[in-house]
């Protein structure tokens, strides 16, 4: 035997590094001590977080912020239900995905469904959106917005983008003047209407035939695609483009708050579905299924009710959005006027009258395929 | 007793090995075992079905793959032309000013790509940097220069320049000057130089270079979205497509196979024509 004492220590040592990388079972236990957030940027935010730290002094809390829904919602179908407590996503997603997968847990109604009195009168109780169908209170509406398309009113009137509506991305002048704003998901909802389609209902093989078409003409006729919306705002500002196909006040707030107020949301003032032709989203935020869950989390929801935190999430970095909570005058009292017309109040109400509310798109599967296959080609 | 020295080498780096391969093969392995689970499952609970190579086929997602290979292809070529004289100075002539270009080009790398690539977008739309400048000096505009192809392509070499660089730079200073004097005292013409000498002994350097630039550039997503407009969807971006909006698993991990079949049988193929040890230093002769 050739093996020294002086090799055999080394192997050993090297054995035990290697299952120093494979920790046996997770140490941490109790999780009065912790809370994470995974949300879309805002609550992420000192101003919102920093408060709710000192409150629960001896709590970590963490949250961080997404890019989408699809890659939240795969962070926690990859396992990371162990990781977090809430989740901020756009409602569709929220009841289509997330609760049928087991995700998601229900709220109790006790203790949150009173916080819808105070909000405005399209989120009054009982706020169909926040619900699943079977019944359970699955997250909490605050940031909401009209999201359909955007135009520099220094080149297409407001009015003449809300009369026409989403057939001025069909007219033969507008080629080449206008970007797709690349959020897949909300360009096929647009596409439809476009198309005179209801998105929200199945589209069969004449619909999906019409839906082919205009997503190519849409496509075809575009002079840039990107996913940013600052690359975007900044093309529609220097004049590359007169319009962008899929955005609202979500994407244009941040130039009108720059004051450029020139970049408009617009929701056409009719459409294809009950008269109707612009969609807005609505956030919820839900309670992770965590298996060890943390008592933090409904306190959080609770948390960011209140005035000040509401003005927190809804002018947070990035972008400025309308929240829920602004029928309460108390919250309405934090905004100045240049905040308000970077939201686009003066228009909110009449903008919500003329939207869809975003929903599960039922044959999403086939218009996705038609999309994908429309904007390679 | 013998035989259990023969294989001390394999036991000793059996734990490495073991640790390599389930760090390193493990998500290739999940990868391609989502590649053949039916469409839009998340889990490798199901039976295969290799439906999403049918999609692959039936949807023209061809188009992306081409368009990756094909601009990556082109940057690497571009880049080679490019960095090879430059490389050649760094190796032979520059001296210690090869030390300065070294840290010049190595400062970008501490910039992230997309904020360097924002700045060029910045630069050349309409109303940028330089169309602005243009048309306020002489009162003549034109129209922004990106949303297509070559810029594309022109960002995938602005982004990749290093790593064509550094290798080449490797394999040129592999090229003993003994060699290059003695054929030029044969009479052979300065091209003959290039060809018989400088390419052959420098090969290693050549195809590192082209290796990580070609793999790099054509899972590149970066350069298409922010200089391209997406005027062409690269293969990189289908992926990220199916993974988050399609919520199809099965479909993306197909695609990333794809690829990475693709680009692994170029590289081991190249690998196989150079003598890598000679680069790394390890030349045992």
């Amino acid at each position: 035997m050739t093996l020294t004492r002086r090799q055999f220590t080394q192997r050993t040592l090297g054995a035990l590094g290697a299952a120093g990388l494979f920790p046996a079972g997770s140490a941490i236990a109790g999780r009065t001590d912790q809370m994470n957030i995974l949300c879309w940027e805002g609550y992420n935010t000192d101003e919102v977080l920093g408060p709710f730290r000192k409150a629960h002094p001896g709590a970590a809390v963490r949250a961080e912020s997404g890019t989408s829904d699809p890659d939240m919602i795969n962070k926690l179908r990859a396992g990371e239900v162990n990781v977090w407590d809430l989740i901020n996503v756009n409602q569709p997603w929220a009841r289509g995905q997330l609760y049928p997968a087991g995700l998601i847990k229900p709220l109790n109604k006790e203790r949150f469904e009173p916080y819808f009195e105070k909000m405005l009168p399209e989120f009054a109780a009982p706020y169909p959106l926040a619900y699943a169908d079977d019944g359970n209170l699955i997250g909490m509406p605050q940031r909401y917005g009209p999201f359909s398309f955007v135009v520099n009113t220094d080149k297409i009137s407001r009015e003449t983008a809300e009369d026409q509506g989403w057939k001025l991305f069909l007219d033969p002048a507008m080629k080449g003047r206008y970007g797709v704003l690349t959020y897949d998901n909300w360009n096929i909802i647009h596409m439809c209407l476009t198309a005179d389609l209801n998105p929200f209902a199945p589209i069969d093989g004449a619909g999906q035939a019409a839906f082919k078409a205009v997503a190519e003409q849409i496509f075809g006729n575009a002079k840039l695609l990107t996913d940013d919306l600052v690359a975007m705002n900044t093309a529609l500002i220097n004049g590359e483009i007169d319009a962008y196909f899929t955005g609202g006040t979500y994407t244009a707030s941040p130039a009108r708050y720059d004051g450029a107020t020139n970049v408009r949301g617009i929701t056409p003032s009719s459409g294809p579905v009950d008269g109707k032709g612009g969609v807005v989203w609505i956030e919820l935020t839900s309670a992770v299924n965590n298996p060890d869950p943390s008592p933090l989390a409904e306190d959080f929801l609770e948390f960011v009710q209140q005035p000040d935190i509401c003005k927190a999430v809804a002018f947070t970095e990035g972008t400025y959005n309308p929240i829920a909570q602004m029928a309460n005058p108390e919250v309405r009292a934090r905004f100045d006027t240049e905040e308000l017309d970077a939201i686009q109040m003066d228009s909110l109400e009449e903008e919500m009258a003329r939207s869809l509310d975003y929903q599960i798109v039922p044959s999403y599967d086939a218009l996705i395929d038609i999309y994908t296959q429309a904007r390679r080609s | 007793m013998k035989s259990i020295d023969h294989k001390l080498g394999f036991l000793n780096a059996l734990p490495l090995t073991l640790v390599l391969g389930v760090s390193f093969l493990m998500p290739l392995l999940v990868i391609a075992g989502f590649s053949v689970m039916p469409q839009k499952v998340f889990s490798l609970l199901h039976l295969p079905d290799f439906s999403s190579f049918a999609v692959i086929l039936k949807q023209g997602y061809y188009k992306s793959l081409l368009w990756s290979l094909g601009m990556a292809a082109a940057a690497t070529v571009i880049l080679f032309v490019i960095c090879w004289p430059l490389a050649y100075g760094m190796a032979k002539v520059f001296g210690r000013f090869s030390l300065v270009l070294t840290i010049a080009v190595v400062m970008t790398l501490f910039v992230s790509e997309n904020i360097r690539l924002f700045g060029w977008s910045l630069t050349l739309m309409k109303g940028g940097l330089f169309e602005g400048h243009m048309r306020a000096w002489f009162g003549v505009g034109f129209d922004g220069l990106l949303y297509n192809v070559p810029i594309i392509i022109f960002g995938l070499v602005y982004v990749y320049f290093p790593f064509m660089l550094f290798p080449l730079a490797q394999g040129i200073s592999m090229v003993p000057d003994d060699a290059r004097q003695a054929a030029t005292d044969l009479g052979a013409t300065r091209l003959q130089v290039l060809r018989h000498i400088d390419l052959p002994l420098a090969a290693p350097g050549i195809m590192v270079g082209s290796l990580l630039t070609f793999v790099l550039a054509a899972g590149a997503a970066a350069e298409s979205k922010i200089l391209g407009g997406q005027a062409v969807i690269v293969i990189a971006d289908d992926v990220e497509t199916a993974f988050t909006f399609g919520q199809n698993w099965p479909l993306g991990a197909a695609l990333s196979l794809i690829l990475i079949l693709i680009i692994g049988a170029i590289a081991v193929y190249g690998i196989s024509k150079v003598d890598l040890d000679a680069i790394m230093g390890r030349k045992g002769r």
